[in-house]
């Protein structure tokens, strides 16, 4: 094939999803005895619709990130895509195929890293395990020799290859399920939480081989983590999930606006938001309050935070009690405003107390989980 | 058919089975020993307490032959890689080999067969050494032995049949334990199949258990003439294809309900 044709192939999706959608059904089961005995003669099912959904597609090469508070539905979506459960409705096409079908080709060129998940067998050294997984994949004998000799020396576990895995501490058995997960040298790797227990130069060396395996080897990869470092430093690309729901997909970047901050006040008066606007000659749309302001701000000095409003403190004074009950305000504004704001504020306002937020990826993400409590999660009967 | 794998799976199922040696041991030789001391036992109480000098046909000696022949196919038949699996269903844990590019079912069995092997081995060796003593033809034994890890094959094909009870019921315990219980009375290992009143060898005969320890024994003591076990040989055959198919059909109908918990 000519140069200029593959790289229209590569333009492909190697990744397309549509209008993909999960329900879990389960079991209730009531408490007690009761409940129990209810089970066998009248089992009363819950269903959970983890995925409501999907459409996107990622292209060959790709890094993405996949973002979502825990249950939002990340782990069910790296499931279908890899072919381990299929979608109730909807379409998924991963390098042409139904991932479902798990063609032995498609199995070839995937690899599922599950953070949580132990793959190799406890009672052998890690080794042992490489070398099935050799045999299994066909590997060359020098190349396999290669790809271990570098996967080893890059997270630092050349001298525990030959220690019973059992024997291992968390973080040299999550290194040990990486390289055995990708000995294969997949072009497709689908990540779950792959720093969890890792230390940090661990981490970083793990980051440093996933840029550069996307890099050098074109591969695809989807990376679900709940550090934002992760994403910041590897994906040009995120999809966030909420309770199921796809809600952003895009460049980190757009998300984190470089000079933009969030100003959050709590007033002892309780002016509108319109009132506000005003006042500060700003925007409407700049101006929040996470959660219709009930939610206690988190991020806010001590004192004020953490429901102080319904526990009885040992100086309650009126002061701190109503500072507690009033309303969080979210200010989205430049850096460069903050002044421009407070002096106003402060002429027509009494200030409770103040803070400023950089925009950073987590506080934007932070932020997006607050908008929907997760109240909604449970069965939807 | 890529024999590497196979081969490579089989390596590392030894390795894992043997990586506790002690234990290992203690086990192969507890689990032959403390039937055939529990039959010999029974025997010895029906003929020199009991005063007994025939049951079904069988003399004291006959039976003793019977234990100690037996009780090498005993210890070649079963594994509870059907349990394995049924476990790995319900955990989820089944998630790890469904995306590596071999059948699980396959897999599972080969990895899971190897000490198995290493056993039927000893056993032959033992079983051929029996044979200079009791006077039996050591080349039956062989045949024998043939028969009973066809056995083992058939076992484990069943059990994985049975196991996709758990991509419905989340367990297939219950299930595996039946059968099993089943296994045990209908393989010849704790009595000659022989002791069955005539009107009921149809249970017997229906079910490929005998095939297990019964037939094997059979053969090496020479019950069966060649003629016979040929028969049985086809016989096994057709079960094993039969269960190939079936294992292939309930997996394929049952793999849609796998909720791949964990992770
Ligand atoms: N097999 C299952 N049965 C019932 N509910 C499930 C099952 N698997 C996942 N869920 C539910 O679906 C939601 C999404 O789960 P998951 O994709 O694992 O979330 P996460 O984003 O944390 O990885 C959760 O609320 C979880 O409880
Ligand atoms: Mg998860």
């Amino acid at each position: 094939m000519n140069s200029p044709n593959s790289h229209l192939v590569s333009n492909e999706p190697i990744i397309s999803v549509r209008d993909v959608k999960r329900v879990f059904r389960s079991i209730k089961k009531a408490e007690g005895l009761k409940g129990s005995l209810q089970l066998l003669y009248k089992p009363q099912y819950s269903e959970h619709q983890a995925l409501k959904g999907f459409s996107f597609d990622i292209k060959a090469g790709e890094f993405v990130g996949l973002i979502g508070a825990n249950g939002a539905g990340k782990t069910t979506l790296l499931k279908i895509l890899a072919g381990l459960i299929p979608p109730s409705s909807g379409t998924a096409t991963v390098l042409g195929e139904k991932p479902f079908d798990r063609s032995l080709s498609f199995r070839k060129k995937i690899a599922l890293v599950m953070g949580q998940k132990a793959q190799l067998w406890w009672d052998l050294p890690a080794v042992d395990a490489f070398d099935l997984l050799r045999a299994i994949y066909a590997i060359d004998q020098t190349v396999y020799r290669e790809r271990l000799n570098t996967l080893a020396k890059l997270l630092d576990v050349t001298r525990l290859l030959n220690t019973q895995i059992r024997r291992l501490s968390l973080g040299e058995r999550m290194k040990m399920e990486l390289i055995g997960a990708i000995l294969h040298w997949p072009s497709i790797i689908f990540l779950d939480e792959p720093t969890i227990g890792l230390d940090v130069l661990a981490a970083h060396n793990l980051r440093e081989f996933l840029r550069t395996f996307n890099e050098r080897e074109r591969a695809t990869i989807i990376l679900t983590s709940h550090n934002m470092d992760d994403i910041e430093q590897l994906c040009p690309r995120i999809l966030i999930i909420r309770n199921g729901e796809l809600i952003y997909d895009g460049d980190p970047k757009t998300l984190t606006n470089r000079g933009q901050c969030v100003l959050k006040v709590r007033l002892m008066e309780k002016p509108t938001n319109e009132e506000l606007a005003a006042v500060c000659s700003l925007n409407l749309s700049q101006i929040s309050r996470p959660n219709g302001g009930k939610v206690p701000g988190a991020d806010l000095p001590e004192g004020t935070t953490d429901g102080a409003a319904h526990v009885e403190k040992d100086d309650d004074d009126e002061f701190s009690e109503m500072a507690a009950a009033q309303e969080l305000i979210y200010f989205n504004i430049e850096r460069t405003q903050v002044a421009h704001i407070l002096q106003p504020l402060l002429a027509k306002y009494r200030l409770i107390d103040m803070g400023i937020d950089e925009q950073t990826l987590e506080s934007v993400i932070q932020r997006i989980y607050e908008q929907s409590p997760q109240t909604a999660v449970g069965a939807s009967s | 058919m890529n024999w590497q794998w196979r081969w490579a799976a089989l390596k590392n199922g030894f390795q894992d089975a043997t990586a506790y040696r002690i234990e290992f041991f203690f086990e192969v030789f507890g689990s032959a020993v403390t039937p055939a001391i529990i039959q010999i036992m029974l025997w010895y109480a029906l003929f020199q307490v009991g005063g007994a000098s025939q049951v079904a046909g069988l003399s004291y000696n006959e039976l003793i032959h019977y234990t100690l022949v037996s009780t090498l196919f005993t210890q070649v038949r079963g594994g509870n890689n059907d349990f394995e699996l049924s476990e790995m269903i319900r955990s989820g844990a089944l998630s790890n080999y469904l995306l590596r590019p071999v059948g699980v079912v396959e897999f599972t069995y080969i990895r899971g067969v190897a000490p198995k092997i290493f056993i039927a081995g000893l056993c032959l060796v033992v079983g051929i050494a029996l044979s200079f003593f009791l006077g039996l033809n050591p080349t039956r034994i062989l045949g024998a032995m043939g028969l009973a890890m066809v056995g083992n094959i058939i076992h484990y094909q069943l059990g994985a049949i049975l196991a996709t009870a758990a991509f419905h019921w989340e367990e297939a315990y219950s299930v595996l334990m039946v059968k099993n219980m089943l296994v045990a009375f209908l393989s010849g290992e704790l009595i000659p199949l022989t002791f069955f009143p005539e009107k009921w060898a149809w249970i017997w005969k229906s079910t490929p258990f005998y095939l297990y320890v019964f037939g094997p024994t059979q053969y090496a003591l020479g019950k069966w003439t060649d003629a016979e076990f040929f028969h049985q040989v086809l016989l096994s055959g057709l079960w094993l294809i039969g269960f190939s198919i079936l294992v292939r059909v309930s997996w394929a109908l049952s793999i849609r309900r796998y909720q791949s918990l964990g992770g």
